[in-house]
């Protein structure tokens, strides 16, 4: 049954997804590649190509629906996920994407966004953090770091930055993911994995803006970096890093902790499973932060639980299933009615 | 271009029969009747018995409600159910109302047909939540920044709520519009009689969908009434919506040629189609000396005040707005040639409508505005010694 129905459904390339026209992103930005890497991922989804809907805020990364040849919104500053929210309950059918990035997410629609993933609606959240306003031209963000001076931060960043991830978390999102950009297959993997989880995902992808906050990932993500300051985190495998595995994260007093690995007690070394209901070891790893520990990459959390839209559709059965008295006194009474003896 | 096809209500769907009902029950009714499906809002007195119903009839109805985190979410969550193929409305009061700003000029750009329910208290700020007003009568209208044209009507009684309400919807289909429903709180608390018709008496526009080839259609391309057609995802054709400056294809295009092209349609679609669109009542202008014009509660109050005046010798008639915006200016115009003056109440101490009464008469002859602060509605006795002083 299931073969009969892919095998009907008209097969797309990464092609077929390029609408054409100039790509309006400065030459070297992240974006490319989180663009290159929707449009190869897509056509391995066995969803229509008709059914994709890209939503979108304001920001760079929201110029992201103009590339992509499906239905796209280009919405209001922060709104995009109430916009998605409205489109997905419309038509469930409909795969939808809101493209995001740290200022439209995490700043002006902050409120919608921890609302979204509070309601596992079935929407995948991209958010690419470059940790700065770059169509403005460099303001700082709420993930720009402590003290970093920017146009808008002369004596430098005074707040203190947003863990995005634990942010997620603690909306009780139900898949949480950090790639980067430069790492193509390892951010395909994880972009996949989003597409086909039910239920509100959010990933957080790191993106260098080449002009206004260049290289700012490096001691990270660079090729000779990634060995001691990056940790792929791998489903059932212990958290180990360095050129030869040689250190290990392990668990002291509820916090994260580095040592030798030949040094760490078997029963304290972390190992990842990012199936846990209880998000408390997702949001442990979560606040593993350069240059104190490797900076984890990978899914951080993915449950299962009810979606938004299938929590409704019960709902609906069940009060059509419910004889309803549909009399005028009865709706008139409503729910809140007594009578008084 | 797109014909306007009109269908009758689904049967299952409207209560048909005699009710005593309040106005924000009824205009919930006229929703669901004009065939909208989609609701989302947050919280606020006095309007929250509209989604309330609206929750509750929904799964009945083949509907859905979704309480937003704020105003700010749901005037724009609904504009992604109206793409994703749904009628749409939210509902709000002042407050809200305000917060929704951003999402009426979004609605205008980008041509989104859809319903914004504003159930008038008194302002500024949080004012009076309990109690009446018609102070939001230019922010719907001018509230977003930009230029744009929008539709206003004012129900005054229960049945209107439910009437009008289903022309709020035809109308927002047919232009491709946000229209705000601008109710009062006294109208929306009222209850009175309403006849809710046969389903098959009552006319629904069904949406302007396009019957182009994919390869052929244009999203942004106007028809002859300026009104260009529309898709919804999942149905193969391809669109892009933004709030920027676009061109036909729906893209960006950040040009004086195109932004004129554009804002001018914009306007010009509701003022080139304004007599099919404008509504009003006249009673007792035959022979009048002195018109009332007014709009929601306020009208009903002035006709115990033209009653007075009858008493009194003094011959005055009203004439109600029903669409407020666009302001059916001409018709006024002419009435101050047949007047020797024209009063004005609302509840608001500014006389949002009246300036607009002022500015269509032309000092053909007095307008007086009789102002209230809101959080009640005007004595009827004060509307009448306006009219006589009107005259003197």
């Amino acid at each position: 049954m299931k073969m009969q129905e892919s095998a009907s459904i008209p097969k797309f390339t990464r092609k077929d997804l390029i609408p054409g026209g100039e790509v309006k992103w400065c030459p070297g930005c992240g974006d490319y590649a989180i663009l290159a890497s929707i449009q190869k991922i897509l056509p391995e989804l066995n969803t229509p190509r008709e059914n994709f809907v890209f939503v979108s805020g304001i920001g760079c990364s929201s110029r992201f629906p103009y590339y992509m040849n499906t239905y796209g919104l280009h919405s209001i500053h922060g709104r995009a996920p109430a916009v998605a929210t409205g489109v997905k309950l419309a038509n469930p059918k409909l795969s939808v994407w809101v493209m995001t990035g740290d200022g439209d997410a995490m700043s002006i629609g902050g409120n919608h966004l921890i609302h979204a993933l509070r309601r596992n609606l079935d929407l995948k959240i991209v958010m690419f953090n470059n940790e700065i306003y770059g169509l403005t031209k460099g303001q700082y963000s709420p993930t720009t770091q402590m003290g970093q001076v920017t146009k808008s931060s002369p004596y430098g960043v005074p707040d203190y930055p947003f863990s995005p991830l634990r942010l997620a978390l603690g909306a009780g999102a139900t898949f949480v993911a950090r790639a980067f950009d430069v790492d193509g297959p390892h951010l395909q993997a994880i972009l996949k994995e989003a597409a086909l989880h039910k239920g509100s995902a959010f990933i957080e992808i790191w993106q260098n803006c080449v002009v206004f906050n260049d290289s700012v990932f490096d001691p990270i993500v660079s090729k000779e970096s990634r060995p001691d300051h990056l940790l792929y985190l791998e489903e059932g495998q212990p958290l180990l890093f360095g050129k030869d595995k040689e250190n290990a994260v392990i668990s002291e007093e509820m916090s994260p902790r580095v040592v030798p690995a030949s040094e760490a007690p078997k029963e304290r070394l972390l190992v990842h499973k990012s199936g846990l209901q209880d998000p408390a070891y997702a949001f442990l790893v979560s606040g593993m932060t350069y240059p104190e520990f490797p900076v984890p990459m990978g899914i951080f959390r993915n449950v299962q639980s009810p979606a938004y839209d299938e929590i409704l559709d019960g709902q609906v059965k069940k009060a059509k299933a419910k004889a309803k008295d549909n009399s005028f006194m009865a709706l008139f009474d409503g729910l809140e009615t007594w009578t008084i003896n | 271009m797109a014909e306007l096809l009109y269908q009758h209500a689904e049967p299952e769907a409207v209560l048909s029969g005699t009710h005593f009902m309040d106005g924000n029950h009824a205009a919930c009714e006229g929703a669901i009747a004009a065939g909208c499906r989609f609701a989302a809002g947050y919280p606020i007195t006095p309007s929250t018995e509209i989604v309330e119903r609206f929750a509750e009839r929904a799964p009945h109805v083949g509907a859905m409600f979704i309480q937003m985190e704020d105003e700010i979410a749901s005037s724009i969550c609904l504009q992604g159910a109206v793409w994703g193929g749904l009628k749409a409305m939210t509902v709000t009061s002042g407050p809200g109302f305000s917060l929704m700003m951003e999402h009426t000029g979004y609605a205008a750009m980008t041509e989104t047909p859809c319903v914004f329910v504003d159930v008038q208290r008194a302002g500024p700020s949080t004012g009076l939540p309990t109690l009446p007003a018609q102070g939001d009568m230019l922010q719907c209208r001018f509230g977003s920044h930009g230029d744009y044209e929008a539709i206003a009507l004012c129900p005054s009684s229960v049945q209107e709520c439910f009437d009008f309400m289903i022309e709020a919807f035809n109308l927002a289909e047919a232009y491709r519009v946000p229209v705000f429903f601008m109710m009062d709180e006294c109208v929306g608390h009222m209850t009175e009689k309403l006849v809710i018709p046969d389903a098959r008496e009552i006319s629904v526009l069904g949406r302007r969908f396009t019957k182009k080839p994919p390869e052929e259609f244009l999203p942004y391309a106007p028809g002859e009434d300026l009104v260009p057609e529309m898709v919804k995802a999942g149905d193969g054709y391809r669109f892009h919506v933004t709030g920027l400056t676009h061109d036909e294809r729906g893209y960006p295009s950040t040009t004086l040629a195109t932004q004129r092209q554009l804002v001018v349609r914009l306007i010009e679609k509701i003022q080139r189609n304004a007599p099919k669109i404008w509504k009003w009542e006249e009673r007792n202008l035959q022979g009048a000396e002195v018109a009332v014009i007014s709009y929601g509660i306020s009208a009903r109050v002035a006709l115990k005040a033209i009653e007075l005046a009858k008493q009194d010798g003094i011959q005055a008639g009203l004439f109600r707005l029903i669409t407020v915006w666009p302001f059916p200016g001409q018709r006024i115009q002419e009435l101050a040639t047949r007047v020797r003056a024209i009063v004005v109440p609302e509840l608001n101490l500014r006389g949002q409508v009246a300036n607009e009464v002022e500015r269509a008469v032309q000092g053909r002859c007095p307008v007086v505005p009789v102002g209230h602060p809101g959080g009640g509605v005007h004595d009827p006795q004060d509307i009448f010694h306006a009219i006589k002083e009107a005259l003197s």
